[in-house]
């Protein structure tokens, strides 16, 4: 679903939009239940028994009888494909079932995790977004060794391992200057490591399409002309090259909060926050079926709806993708 | 760098009570910093916040499944008929006497008369009965608190108060098993509330209650303000100090430490043994060292399969494996090492250092007389084609990074004499698995309960039959009828010397055949800010208990 | 895990006007560095003991610990290992992680960008939807899912992460291949009547190789940093492997006490992408004026 993508046919604008809109939902509601699917089947190879799981997890005593009578509630004991048209059925009446292990609906566990995740996500990647920004702005155009130091400290940015780079974040700024909370505990303070950590490696790789997109932009023709009319170079740059070259990057955002929960998985579990990636681990490790696919479906659905918001703010961004059809 | 939290609320003036009456310091078991003394008199109010590395629990009734965790939690607001002293003396909780028939079969214990739990309910002797009937029930799913019961038959309610233990068979360690947190006393109509509803919030009669559990982050325990039951040892009576305990889920122990020393919690549990001895010349904070009771940490190697179906292979790896050094410098002087399959918390350990000595010349004069021979190009010994291979499945949920890095060692240290030891890193699932399937030779399982009981558990030839989950305990498969009936009498005698005397001679064939090697005490440390007076670790299973404790301004 | 689909525009936009900016943008001797480096990195692969100083698993607990020095240039680990020579003989599964997570990863977009963009409207639209699918699902959680399945270790570490980068190389592979199939010397064939097989072998092909090798060099730092967080949550390679992230993962505990653990290994994976990169966007270059 690149914007721009070639094989999206000619047609008039208004039918353009329409068919588009149509396509976008039709390919989310395609994803979602292809993700479920993939999901639900991947997890019958996990080994180990599911009953088992369900009656107090790994290195519990449960009894025969105990282990039948689960099965039996469960519809563990009924055909795959049964089991699987079943939780489709509940899926479409939006029930994602109840925690194997923590016996509470999933939906509800999922719900009270959800904002916490997105609210880290979010603002991992609007700082990950000035980052880049200021650090494209600065270092492009400028010579050489601006240049040559700017792709330095993207890459350099780009390779650090998140568990590595949360530990020294700590030891600096918990433990050497007491400025900030090594754990998250609610409050604003708490988020700043977290946010940071997750911000810094992104921003290398942001930075870089920016750069790569700000030096073209800079060669197009409105700029050359906006600067012989005399606009100051760093006029020209906020005024008329931002915009566009920020546009590969916002089609990248949604791929960007992907990534994003990736990273979440060893932040949450560092900096002790609360979130999706720490549930999932903790689900994967007590084989919870339901809370993963949980999990998976959310993060889909959320990679699903930034999708399409993408494809929005880029059309608005830029006129030119407005009628793209008829480049 | 913020305060440890202390409300200087009215609360100061409330204390009045009994409370002042007993201000006697409590000594920190092998407290290590110069803890400054008892500052004054205790003062009532402010929140605790305690950062927990366990895993965080998945139901906080103990009676279900009965790991560690839970029992960290349900000290702080579950109690149990008994206690255990420093010394290892049984003490009156909520029962205040007792009394066993002739023939060990019957138990009769006497509740307190002044106990309610937490949503008002009294307790009798009918909720004592109803708690023994929810760990039984095969849908409460108890694991370790149920094996702990195994010979009591049923519970008969005498009087309101009187609540009699029907035995099938004498068992010397009912008490023992009476005092851990697995089988604490619940509300009934706390447990009538289902499974689903009692696992968010157990109704107990403790100094603290449950009051919030938000999943993947914290547990908020606020004071039970009509609480009158501490156990005989304690040192106050009447309602905690503290007003609530914040208990935070911190899995990453860097992350721990760092907010301990910045003030941003109080104690935390499972420090890493470099943080321990940085404490150690911190005065800001202290150690609290406790290590678990029930068995050591120790590798158990599989005699129910070969190449450990072979004494002579079992010597040889334990005379080739060297563990002492790495001992020292991986947990910083914190552990000591152990030549007992029992923890050093239990009187009736049996050690034997000289059958642990290293001799790699020995191990390989063994593995020579077994047919192990010859050694292939990478230098593992090789018998029919076949590598000396160990399969050692690692639980990184269950080992600490310290622990890893000494199997590490074992692995080094074993090749020389030619064994190949492969470990696998494996989450608590996996590792269960593989145990169940029975794909190891080596492993280190912690085991945790209280008095030497724990032998049968792990030692008898019973517990080599697997639940249908596959989970069994007697790693080692040792199956020896000696042993098995040492640990029949000491189980059914009701002399405590001739007890002593079985489990001496039990360990003494146990290590003797060379089925384990013993490292060290289960670790069990906290590290807290000096501001916190007055915490310590209950005998039972070591866990500790903030009712004593109050927050030094 | 596809920062590739990042690396797509890096390399679409260098591909219309870079050949006049870029001349002489990087300077020369970053080039000549990164060769030196990924000249060391392929001898200490191909024969480590000459370059180590010592058994990188020889243990020796009494110098547990120690910070680097004439004898332990790079220090001493928890164990006492010579941290150096970890380095050196972790080079090979390092990079045999990345170069081999990269590669399957290519392979599968090879394939399905392959059939995208010749394979007809249906198959472009189905393969569009499921790298769709592969994309709604972050790196780390299907790594996860694999492992799980597949138990713990470098393999499974390796293909976990070559499939989550998968899509990315997919899309990217169609994008280009769409982009040649339309350019006019394809058509000229076409014209020519040259056949589907042959235009595709001929001609396309080799056209869109260049910018993939690109992007594998690009890839194998981020593969390996990727191996590195599941060797954090306890994942990855098994004892006592030398594997960089490893060795950077268990490290991470004595930060404070003995900052030579991860120092070493971390600059290692971060030089390992410098290199590559740099090496890379000079390819690109060459390749680009030799069209």
């Amino acid at each position: 679903m690149t914007p721009g993508s070639p094989a999206d046919p000619p047609s008039r604008v208004d039918g353009a939009i329409l068919r588009r809109t149509g396509l976008l939902v039709a390919g989310a509601v395609f994803v979602l239940w292809a993700v479920a699917s993939l999901t639900f089947f991947a997890i019958r190879l996990i080994p180990g028994d599911p009953a088992q799981a369900i009656l107090g997890g790994p290195g519990s005593q449960a009894s025969q009888e105990a282990l039948d009578q689960v099965r039996r509630d469960y519809g563990l004991d009924q055909p795959l494909l049964v089991q699987y048209l079943a939780m489709l059925g509940r899926l479409i009446t939006g029930d994602l079932g109840t925690s194997y292990a923590l016996k509470v609906p999933v939906a509800e566990l999922l719900g009270a995790q959800l904002g916490a995740t997105l609210l880290l996500a979010t603002l991992a990647l609007a700082l990950a977004w000035l980052l880049a920004l200021g650090l494209a702005i600065w270092s492009t155009g400028r010579g050489r060794v601006a240049s040559a130091l700017g792709e330095g400290i993207e890459i350099t940015a780009a390779a650090l391992p998140h568990f590595w780079l949360a530990a020294v974040l700590i030891a600096v700024f918990s433990t050497a200057l007491g400025w900030l909370p090594p754990v998250a505990t609610g409050t604003p303070s708490g988020l700043v490591l977290p946010v940071v950590t997750l911000a810094v490696p992104l921003a290398g790789f942001l930075a870089q399409v920016m750069r790569e997109s700000l030096l073209d932009t800079m060669q197009q023709p409105f700029v050359v002309s906006a600067r012989a009319r005399g606009e100051s170079a760093l006029g020209v740059r906020l005024r008329h090259t931002i915009r566009h070259a920020a546009l590969p990057a916002i089609s990248l955002s949604g791929w960007a909060l992907g990534w994003l929960l990736s990273g979440a998985v060893v932040v949450e579990t560092i900096f002790a926050m609360p979130g999706l990636g720490r549930t999932l681990l903790q689900a994967v490790t007590l084989r919870d079926i339901p809370v993963v696919t949980g999990v998976v479906l959310l993060v889909a659905l959320v990679y699903v709806l930034m999708t399409v918001l993408t494809d929005v703010v880029s059309r608005v961004a830029d006129p030119r993708l407005r009628q793209e059809g008829a480049r | 760098m913020p305060a440890a939290p202390v409300t200087s609320s009215p609360n100061l003036r409330r204390l009045g009570i009994a409370a002042v009456a007993v201000v006697s310091t409590i000594a920190l078991a092998a407290c290590q910093a110069p803890a400054p003394e008892a500052s004054g008199e205790p003062v009532s109010g402010g929140t605790l916040v305690y950062a927990s590395g366990d895993a965080e629990p998945t139901c906080l009734d103990p009676h279900v499944g009965g790991n560690y965790p839970q029992a960290l939690l349900a000290g702080q607001f579950l109690e149990s008929l008994v206690s255990r002293d420093e010394t290892g003396e049984i003490i009156p909780w909520l029962a205040e006497s007792w009394t066993a028939s002739d023939d060990g079969l019957s138990w009769e214990f006497t509740l307190r008369d002044d106990v309610a739990f937490t949503d008002g309910t009294p307790l009798d002797a009918e909720a004592v009965k109803v708690n023994v009937e929810h760990l039984k029930d095969p849908a409460t799913q108890s694991s370790t608190g149920y094996l702990a019961l195994g010979k009591v038959d049923h519970v008969e309610v005498v009087d309101d108060l009187v609540a009699r233990f029907v035995m099938s068979a004498p068992d010397s360690a009912l008490l023992e098993s009476l005092t851990q947190p697995w089988n604490a006393i619940q509300s009934p109509a706390g447990i009538a509330r289902g499974m689903d509803e009692n696992c968010q919030a157990p109704i107990g009669t403790g100094p603290f209650i449950v009051d919030e559990w938000v999943k993947q982050d914290h547990v908020s325990l606020v004071r039970n303000d009509d609480y009158t039951s501490p156990p005989a040892d304690a040192a106050h009576e009447g309602p905690a100090y503290l007003e609530a305990i914040d208990w935070r889920f911190v899995p990453d122990s860097a992350s721990r430490y760092a907010a301990l020393q910045a003030g941003q919690v109080d104690v935390i549990d499972n420090p890493q043994p470099d943080t321990i001895s940085a404490a150690k010349s911190n005065d800001a904070l202290v150690w609290l060292d406790a290590p678990r009771p029930g068995a050591a940490n120790r590798i158990e190697l599989n005699s129910g399969q070969a190449p450990f179906d072979d004494e002579r292979v079992r010597e040889a790896f334990i005379r080739a494996v060297e563990v002492d050094e790495g001992i020292d410098t991986l947990f910083f002087g914190t552990a000591e090492r152990s030549y007992s399959p029992l923890s050093s918390v239990e009187s009736v350990a049996y050690s034997d250092e000289k059958l642990f000595a290293p001799d790699l010349d020995r191990a390989n004069e063994l593995l020579d007389e077994a047919g192990w021979s010859e050694r292939d190009a990478d230098g593992y010994r090789v018998r029919d084609g076949a590598r000396l291979t160990l399969r050692f499945p690692v639980s990184t949920n269950q080992s600490i990074p310290a622990e890893q890095s000494l199997f590490e060692q074992v692995q080094a240290t074993a090749k020389a004499a030619g064994f190949e030891v492969v470990i696998e890193l494996l989450d608590l699932s996996g590792w269960y698995g593989a145990l169940a399937a029975h794909e190891y030779e080596i492993v280190s399982a912690p085991y945790t309960k209280v008095g030497p009981d724990v032998l049968r558990i792990l030692y008898h030839s019973d517990s080599i039959t697997p639940a249908p989950s596959g989970y069994f305990a007697n790693l080692s498969q040792l199956n020896d009828p000696g042993v098995d009936a040492l640990l029949a009498e000491a189980a059914s005698t009701s002399d405590p010397e001739a007890r002593a005397a079985s489990y001496n001679e039990a360990q003494r064939l146990i290590l003797g055949g060379y089925y384990l090697l013993p490292l060290y005490d289960q670790q069990n440390s906290f590290l807290m800010s000096t501001s916190v007076q007055g915490a310590r670790a209950l005998p039972t299973v070591s866990t500790p208990t903030f009712y004593d404790s109050w927050l030094a301004g | 895990m596809s920062e590739l689909e990042l690396r797509q525009t890096t390399v679409e936009a260098s591909a219309s006007h870079a050949v006049i900016r870029r001349r002489g943008r990087m300077p020369r001797a970053g080039t000549l560095v990164s060769g030196a480096f990924v000249l060391f990195l392929v001898a200490a692969t191909v024969a480590p003991a000459l370059i180590a100083t010592q058994d990188p698993n020889q243990i020796a607990p009494g110098d547990a610990f120690s910070a680097p020095s004439t004898a332990h240039w790079f220090g001493t680990d928890e164990s006492g290992r010579d941290i150096y020579s970890r380095v050196v003989a972790g080079t090979g599964t390092s990079l045999l992680i990345g170069v081999t997570a990269t590669a399957i990863g290519l392979a599968l977009g090879l394939v399905l960008g392959v059939l995208a963009s010749f394979g007809g409207r249906i198959a472009d639209f189905g393969v569009s939807r499921l790298v769709e699918v592969l994309f709604a699902f972050p790196g780390l959680l299907l790594a996860l899912l694999v492992i799980v399945v597949y138990g713990p270790g470098p393999v499974t570490a390796t293909i976990a992460v070559g499939l989550s980068t998968a899509p990315g190389y997919a899309r990217i592979i169609r994008g280009q291949l769409v982009s040649i199939r339309s350019s006019q010397y394809v058509e000229a064939a076409r014209v020519l009547g040259r056949t589907p097989g042959r235009i595709l072998g001929r001609h396309v092909l080799p056209n869109a190789l260049i910018p993939l090798f690109v992007l594998a060099t690009l890839g194998i730092g981020q593969a390996i940093v990727w191996a590195s967080a599941l060797s954090y949550l306890g994942l990855g390679a098994q004892p006592p492997a030398a594997e960089w992230g490893a060795m950077l993962a268990a490290g991470r505990t004595y930060l404070a006490t003995a900052w030579w653990m991860t120092v070493f290994p971390g600059l290692m994976i971060v030089g390992t992408t410098i290199a590559t990169t740099v090496l890379g966007r000079a390819m690109t270059r060459r390749g680009r004026s030799g069209r």
